[in-house]
């Protein structure tokens, strides 16, 4: 990492931290530092004390640092205050010779490491104008046995307070937000997940989440007992690895190369850091510290690649933010690799930043982890889009589908109305042919050999005008009613019967409903009715007809009965019975006639169904 | 006093058998038989006349016409359509311009005085599809919903009450296929107080006609 590209970083990443990095109240004047175990405040004249400088770092267990600073004669007055920055293995504290203060070390039965800033009150007694001399024991927080040493300042509480403040909301709170929200967000998306696992990308991302939530906890417990650290410190190695990890196969899966391959593989190395933790103890701990942890750098960087080239060969918003992002917290995690391994690197370039030790990669994951939740949260609302676009597009199609059905059923059914009419023409055309045509023709003939005198003619045409008027009446009811044709029937007969001096009556035993027939079978039926009166009126001689209409069990019924000749009748009306046979024979019915002394019945019962 | 009927036919041959059937009949008194709708209408000018046999397709105009100037100009005149087929297309063209009957082109000699004297004595047939048809024909009136502004112009033009309830009563009877006979048994009159009810029908759906054509013409802003 190039310095210009580090103060890059640090420029856009957190300007609260630069607060906590300038206008100190005061710096001290002289640092030494003794290194090596001593029980207690060694001397001023032991000869190991050597100059150093503020921030330190030194690979030991122990080390003892001898701060001088110079205060003003107000100071004693004010009550100044030490700030330190960091002490991650605890210590103790001494002003000119003076006792002040002790930060629990870690002992046999309890591990510390203390993450938050410290700002302790100096005791006004042991305070005096001009030179101080502060002693203070700095203690390893263990692997990698490192003892840092802080910039430390002193100065009023007032000089002091907002420093301390802002460490500790970003050391402190932030972590603790970071907990909360990362569990209950994490368990969200992974239970999206668990009822739709096709969606590797939930998974992913609420694993992630969920991840560094536990990860986060490395910065809010300060003491742990002993037991528990070899537990903790594996859930730490394997929450980071695994955060990595998950973050990797997120952004492969987001740009579609997931690969179940990869998923394995990667699943592989983040187990091997805590499981050679387990296995190895404090030497296991150094090993996984340096060395395992370099290693998911790669992954981190490749990622960062791959992201950019994704990005590169399909420029979308959304590719581009996942590039930055992911390059940023790269960035944050090679930062935070120098800054806990101790790097010379670092401390050389950057000394007032590194002194500073705020770890990066936590805020830059913080970052991923918005910009991955706002990427999935587009995604879901695109999908949901996506959704309604295709119900409206199927409603659509079906009910396209809907009008075409329709109106090839309509098609169907005017094909079939225009057959049955087509159907019914060709019937009426054969019954005009057959009965009307032929009766006219014949008549002609005979005329035209002089063998039709004046009122045998009269007979023939009134019979022609009969035949059209019954075949109007079977024809004109709009409502195809066939009580209304017999009705019109019945109107014109009753008169007729009763100018030719008969009593006509009429029975109908029909039901409310309509009847409805096919004309040509209405026709039919009233055509055998004026058959049988014809014959009364010509033949039978009788004084009074009755004419019946019923209609039971789907047979239409009608009979005619008179009180005339009887059989001597139907010995002239011979050709009229012989006509209203073969019509009944043709619509399916059966004509029957009986005769009485006197009288005769003529009786047509006709299926409905069989039209 | 002997009627005076009025003979208006353009077909020579039913016109001599019009004529014939009335002159044989010594309570009918034949005014004049004439061949065009303008000479009726001359006749009708000049002389009273009880009934006028009218066949529609007259040469020189609609025997509806000549119809409607009759009823408008001598209430007293009872016309009677002559129909070949008595269809109910040109019936209710008839009925509807004012015909309180009408007879059949083949009717015998005794069919056509009788049907004079039945419409004289204030009766007149129907068929069933006709009466069906007068039926719908008031139910579709549209004087009957119409707007205020057009109401007044229709009250004016003494548009008919609807049909009476009997009157209803005995068109749906018949529409049915019930006989007249039958109708007055369920309904309790004479079959002569039944065809009574039907000229009165006759009459009312020649008014109502008028009516409608009166609030049609006032719709469209010709009245």
């Amino acid at each position: 990492m190039s310095p210009a590209g580090a103060r890059g970083l640090v420029a856009l990443l957190l300007l609260f931290a630069v607060a906590t990095a300038r206008g100190l109240p005061l710096a001290p004047s002289e640092v030494q530092v003794l290194v090596g175990e001593r029980t207690s405040l060694p001397a001023d004249d032991d000869p190991s004390w050597q100059p150093a400088q503020a921030p330190d770092a030194r690979v030991t267990p122990v080390a003892w640092y001898r701060v001088a600073f110079d205060a003003p004669a107000s100071a004693v007055d004010q009550g100044w205050m030490l700030y330190l920055p960091y002490l991650y293995g605890g210590g103790q504290l001494w002003l000119n010779a003076q006792p002040v203060t002790v930060v629990l070390e870690s002992r046999a039965d309890l591990r510390v490491r203390w993450e938050r800033p410290l700002l302790l009150p100096l005791p006004q007694a042991a305070l005096r104008p001009g030179r101080n001399v502060l002693h203070l024991r700095a203690v390893s927080a263990g692997e990698p046995g490192i003892v840092f040493f802080p910039a430390l300042k002193v100065g009023s509480q007032a000089e002091l307070q907002g420093a301390f403040d802002r460490r500790f909301f970003v050391v402190r709170t932030l972590p603790q937000v970071t907990l909360v929200a990362g569990v209950v967000v994490g368990l969200l998306v992974v239970s999206i997940w668990w009822r739709r696992r096709q969606e590797v990308q939930y998974g992913l991302f609420g694993l992630a989440a969920i991840l560094w939530a536990l990860r986060t906890t490395t910065f809010i417990f300060d003491l742990l007992p002993a037991p528990l650290w070899p537990l903790w410190r594996m859930l730490y190695y394997a929450s980071t690895g695994g955060f990595i990890a998950a973050m990797a196969l997120f952004t492969a899966s987001l740009t579609g190369r997931f690969d179940r391959r990869l998923a394995w593989a990667l699943a592989g190395y983040v187990l091997l850091g805590p499981l050679l933790y387990g296995l190895g103890g404090e030497r296991g701990d150094a090993l996984v510290g340096r060395w395992w942890v370099l290693g998911l750098v790669p992954v981190g960087v490749s990622v960062a690649v791959f992201s950019f080239t994704a990005a590169w060969r399909e420029r979308t918003p959304g590719n581009a933010l996942i590039a930055a992002t992911v390059a940023l917290a790269t960035l944050a995690g090679v930062h935070d690799y120098l800054l806990a391994s101790g790097s010379t690197a670092l401390a050389s370039r950057l000394p007032e930043w590194s002194g500073d030790r705020i770890f990066l990669l936590h805020h830059a994951a913080n970052l991923m982890l918005l910009v991955m939740g706002l990427l999935l949260s587009a995604r879901f609302v695109h999908s949901l889009q996506a959704v309604e676009h295709a119900n409206e597009t199927l409603e659509a199609r079906v009910a396209e589908r809907e009008r075409e059905i329709a109106t090839s059923y309509e098609r169907i059914a005017a094909l079939q109305r225009e057959q049955a009419v087509q159907d019914e023409r060709q019937r009426m055309v054969q019954d005009l042919h057959d009965g009307l045509g032929s009766q006219l023709f014949s008549s002609l003939m005979r005329a035209e050999r002089g063998a039709l005198d004046s009122a045998a003619a009269a007979v023939t045409l009134r019979g022609a005008i009969d035949e059209m008027r019954v075949a109007i009446e079977a024809l004109t009811p709009d409502d195809r009613d066939f009580r209304t044709a017999f009705g019109n029937f019945r109107f014109r007969w009753d008169q007729r019967l009763r100018d030719a001096g008969l009593e006509p009556s009429w029975r109908v035993d029909l039901p409310d409903a309509p009847l409805v027939l096919s004309p040509d079978l209405a026709l039919q039926v009233l055509r055998v009715v004026q058959e049988a009166l014809t014959n009364v009126l010509k033949h039978a001689r009788a004084t009074e007809v009755q004419v019946g209409l019923s209609h039971r069990a789907g047979e239409l019924e009608l009979d005619v009965i008179d009180n005339g000749a009887g059989p001597a009748a139907a010995t002239q009306g011979g050709r009229g019975l012989a006509n209203m046979r073969t019509r009944a024979a043709r619509l399916g019915g059966r004509l029957q006639v009986e005769f009485g002394r006197p009288g005769a019945r003529v009786v047509l019962a006709v299926p409905l169904r069989a039209t | 006093m002997s009627t005076r009927v009025l003979i208006v036919e353009d077909e020579p041959e039913f016109l001599r058998r019009f004529s014939e059937a009335v002159t044989a009949d010594p309570a009918l008194h034949l005014l004049a038989a004439v061949s065009t709708g303008r000479a009726g209408r001359a006749l009708l000018e000049a002389e009273p006349v009880d009934v006028m046999l009218v066949d529609l397709g007259l040469p020189d105009m609609d025997g509806t016409e000549l119809i409607r100037h009759a009823v408008q100009r001598h209430p007293g005149c009872d016309c009677l359509v002559v129909t070949m087929f008595a269809d109910d297309a040109h019936v209710m063209a008839a009925l509807e311009a004012g015909a309180t009957g009408y007879l059949l082109k083949d009717a015998t000699n005794e069919r056509i005085t009788g049907a004079v004297h039945e419409v004289r004595a204030g009766g007149s047939p129907i068929s069933p599809s006709i009466a069906r048809r007068v039926l719908a024909r008031f139910r579709s009136s549209p004087a009957a919903a119409s707007t205020p502004p057009a109401a007044a112009v229709v009250a004016t033009s003494a548009v008919p009450s609807p049909l009476s309830q009997r009157e209803t009563e005995i068109l749906q009877s018949i529409a049915k296929g019930f006989s007249f006979e039958t109708v007055g048994e369920v309904l309790g009159i004479s079959q002569h107080t039944v065809v009574a009810h039907v000229k009165n029908i006759y009459r009312k759906l020649a008014v109502h006609s008028r009516g409608e054509a009166v609030y049609e013409a006032s719709q469209m802003g010709l009245l």
